[in-house]
């Protein structure tokens, strides 16, 4: 029997300043299916159910639902309008009893003129606890009593109760237990049972393949196919997720014998560093002359090796060793031993972003400028350099505030190569950045290799990875999982295999 | 230890742990100190002090709890409480008792209005305001004089000031537990963002909570002024001075409230901390030392409250 349309998506687009989160994407969802919705980091997946379920307003296009167009303005207002999410993150709220954020936002149905009705509310709350086989958790009691898969199972409860004609379910199963996961597989089945929909957004492949009836892949904002889920298996969905076009004319073309040349002299050790949760026991070699790369999938811990470099991880345990045999322990021994950090989280970690151009660039080599700054010298000194690094802007005074992504990464740059940096830790140097920028930074990168600097490129970007990198370090679970090295034959799907 | 684990679980645990700390704390200085502190006559003037400062910590606890700031409550104390002198020379008790209510409740309402439109943080705001607040306090006195009237100070002592007391808590743990406000302030501060998800109008509340958190300093004002009977005007930001009693007993409250009954520990928080200043007056201690223990009992209470992330950026 043909299964009918419940939800269509028609050109759903949203973008967060530069950034195009969801680019146009039309989907077709129908009752009585579990629906996955899979891609990498970043790819859009949850920004589209954000839109669908009023936790972000939709920037165009629209969805309909059984024939009527839906905005909601919020969660609860989507649940009115018949719509549901599991959250990836804790959605309960700390300090209120379990019953208080069950009905969080739809507490109305228990007002009495004005005057909540506490006692109907918890017994309301406590029957759909005990329907559920969750008695055990009491609906009086304040959640912090409970723990992250108890708390979402009570979200679980909180979002199924009423019967949405279409449940998300947003990467929830990592934070539940076998038994969690699997009163979540029965709340879904019962939901695809009913003529609803579930969308169901997971990493976990073999998951998807369990539980989904047919998988739509987005890659960078756009969708990119719908596939039946016995007409695939899991190596061709890791490749539909993850696989780019090739885009090559700006990385580097030499592919350097490495059998017979011998590396650069070794510029940083990092041995068995380890950060609680993060990484474990790390340990390479970094090499004058030499681009290293790290790549993963983006929650495998390669952007805290960065900050474990530059001193700037807490609990950080191992080993990071410069040539001299100092010992990196902080930033400011990183910053006066030559290694320069540009983290992912440009705005809130590597700029001062109210502050100018001047200041953002002067800052770490104010320390080398005399006990006395002279203004004249400093305007000269970031003048120059952002120049050198071609930086679109009126001068030196303005904010970086509002520069663009792309500017924005150039002073960062031009601030160490102030600096005269010889080791740089770069994460994610090209994110958000459009094509020309992109060009300039790989010219910028290679012409210091030749230099004989250490450059550690840190990267959810396969292209880049293979087109700029001598070695590449592939990250899973913290681990390092593998090691490449440069070569034409070199392909995504060498670090595909490795990374997921 | 089954024992000990079901009662960590009850809704009392709380109450109770504060009143071990009580007993404690009574013991040390009673031992002490035998025959100059905690008689019972004396606990019941420990309590009456305690009882104020709660009235208050009751108010603010609708700021604190949402991760905002009233500094404005030492001023708004003030000011109410020239309003009652003032209003109970021309309409007796009923101006003893509405006047400063009403004066608190329209100085909330313009800290709420000021901190939703002006976009800043509330400490700012409140800072702000009560240097205005204060200046009001000046102009205010010339015309209400600065004493109250000998037939209004039956709320600066027993019954009536119990009795004026215990329906400000009881009014506050309904609006905690009977309302949608008191919901949806907890649920403000626990994350924002979620309770804006969940349709909660963010702004609506917040200004509520700072019309609430007034309105509690208006009755306050109401046995603090019977206490003292008199009340100058201050300026000079000196008003501050009276925000951190009332701010002790909400830290209590916040400390306690995942056990479910925050008004009581605010209450039980002020009765400990009003007793542990008599205690160091009963050792001989110059009066003094009453800042010294209000500034360490407040790093104490914030350090414990506060979920403190090794690395986190504090400003």
């Amino acid at each position: 029997m043909e299964q009918k349309l419940l939800l269509h998506a028609e050109k759903i687009d949203k973008r967060f300043g530069p950034t195009h989160a969801v680019n146009e994407v039309s989907l077709d969802f129908l009752e009585g299916e579990v629906h996955a919705l899979i891609g990498e980091n970043g790819s859009g997946k949850s920004t589209f159910t954000n839109m669908l379920t009023g936790i972000l307003p939709i920037g165009s296009g629209t969805f309909t639902l059984m024939g009527h167009d839906v905005a909601p303005k919020n969660q609860v207002d989507a649940n009115h309008q018949g719509i549901a999410i599991v959250v990836q993150e804790t959605g309960t709220l700390g300090g209120l009893s379990v019953a208080d954020n069950m009905f969080l936002g739809d507490e109305d149905q228990f007002i009495r003129r004005g005057i909540k009705d506490t006692a109907a509310m918890n017994r309301k709350a406590q029957e759909l606890l005990d329907a559920y086989d969750l008695g055990y958790i009491k609906a009086t009691s304040i959640i912090d009593n409970y723990d992250f898969e108890d708390r979402k199972l009570v979200e679980i409860v909180k979002s199924t109760w009423f019967d949405p004609a279409v449940l998300v379910i947003d990467e929830t199963t990592t934070a539940l237990s076998q038994k969690g996961r699997d009163k979540l597989f029965e709340v879904m089945d019962h939901v695809r049972e009913l003529g609803h929909c579930v969308i169901f957004i997971s990493h976990d492949m073999g998951e998807v393949l369990k539980m989904a009836d047919r998988i739509s892949i987005l890659r960078d904002g756009d969708f990119v196919t719908t596939v039946n889920r016995e007409d695939v298996d899991e190596d061709q969905l890791k490749t539909l997720m993850v696989g780019r076009q090739m885009d090559d004319h700006y990385y580097r073309t030499d592919y350097p014998d490495y059998a017979r040349e011998q590396p650069g002299e070794t510029a940083v050790s990092v041995r068995g560093v380890t950060v609680p949760g993060m990484i474990d026991d790390v340990s390479f070699d970094l090499h004058r002359g030499e681009i290293l790369g790290i790549g993963g999938l983006s929650e495998c811990g390669m952007h805290e090796v960065g900050k474990a470099i530059f001193g700037a991880s807490y609990d950080r345990t191992g080993e990071v060793v410069l040539a001299d045999g100092t010992k990196v322990k902080d930033i400011n021994t990183a910053i006066d031993h030559s290694i320069a950090y540009a983290s992912k989280d440009r705005d809130n970690e590597s700029l001062l972003i109210n502050d100018t151009i001047e200041d953002n660039i002067a800052l770490p080599s104010m320390r080398d400028m005399g006990r006395v700054l002279s203004d004249k010298k400093l305007r000269e000194f970031s003048d120059k350099y952002a120049v050198l690094m071609s930086t679109k802007m009126v001068s030196v005074n303005q904010y970086v505030s509002a520069l663009s992504g792309g500017n924005k990464q150039k002073v960062v740059l031009a601030r160490w190569l102030g600096k005269q940096s010889d080791i740089l830790v770069l994460d994610s140097p090209t994110r958000g950045i459009d094509i020309k920028v992109k060009a300039a930074i790989y010219a910028l990168l290679e012409q210091m290799r030749k230099e004989n600097k250490a450059i550690l490129i840190i990267s959810e970007e396969i292209m880049e990875l293979l087109g700029m990198c001598d070695r590449i370090f592939v990250m899973k679970d913290g681990k390092i999982n593998g090691e490449l090295t440069r070569s034409p034959e070199l392909s995504e799907q060498d670090l595909i295999s490795k990374m997921v | 230890m089954e024992l000990i684990k079901r009662a960590r679980q009850s809704q009392w645990y709380g109450v109770g742990l504060l009143l071990i700390v009580t007993a404690l704390v009574w013991l040390v200085f009673k031992a002490m100190c035998p025959s100059t502190f905690g008689d019972p006559d004396q606990l019941l003037t420990y309590l009456q002090t305690g009882l104020i400062y709660a009235v208050g910590g009751c108010g603010l606890y609708f700021i604190v709890v949402m991760g905002l700031w009233d500094f404005s409550i030492g001023s708004v104390l003030v000011l109410s409480c020239l309003m009652a002198i003032g209003f109970s020379q021309s309409m007796g008790i009923l101006g003893l008792i509405v006047a400063p209510i009403l004066c608190g409740a329209l100085l909330g309402a313009a800290n709420g209005l000021a901190y939703i439109k002006l976009r800043i943080p509330s400490l700012i705001v409140t800072v702000g305001l009560s240097l205005i607040y204060e200046s009001l306090s000046v102009f205010t006195s010339g015309w209400s004089g600065t004493r109250l009237g000998d037939a209004y100070k039956m709320f600066g002592s027993y019954p009536w000031n119990l009795i004026l007391a215990v329906l400000a808590f009881a009014l506050c743990t309904f609006i905690l537990k009977y309302t949608k406000l008191g919901t949806y302030v907890n649920a403000i501060g626990a994350n924002e963002a979620t309770a804006k998800n969940m349709g909660v109008n963010v702004d609506k509340y917040k200004f509520l909570a700072f019309v609430l958190c007034s309105t509690f300093v208006g009755i306050m004002a109401i046995l603090y002024i019977g206490y003292g009977t008199a009340q100058t005007p201050m300026t000079g930001m000196l008003s501050q001075s009276l925000n951190f009693k009332p701010l002790m007993g909400t830290f209590f409250g916040l400390a306690f409230k995942k056990y479910g009954h925050p008004v009581a520990a605010i209450v039980i928080g002020e009765f400990i901390i009003s007793m542990m200043f008599a205690g160091f007056v009963a050792l001989g201690m110059p009066v003094t030392i009453n800042n010294v223990v209000t500034g360490a009992t407040l790093l104490a209470i914030i350090c414990i409250t506060t979920k403190r992330v090794k690395g986190a950026v504090v400003k």
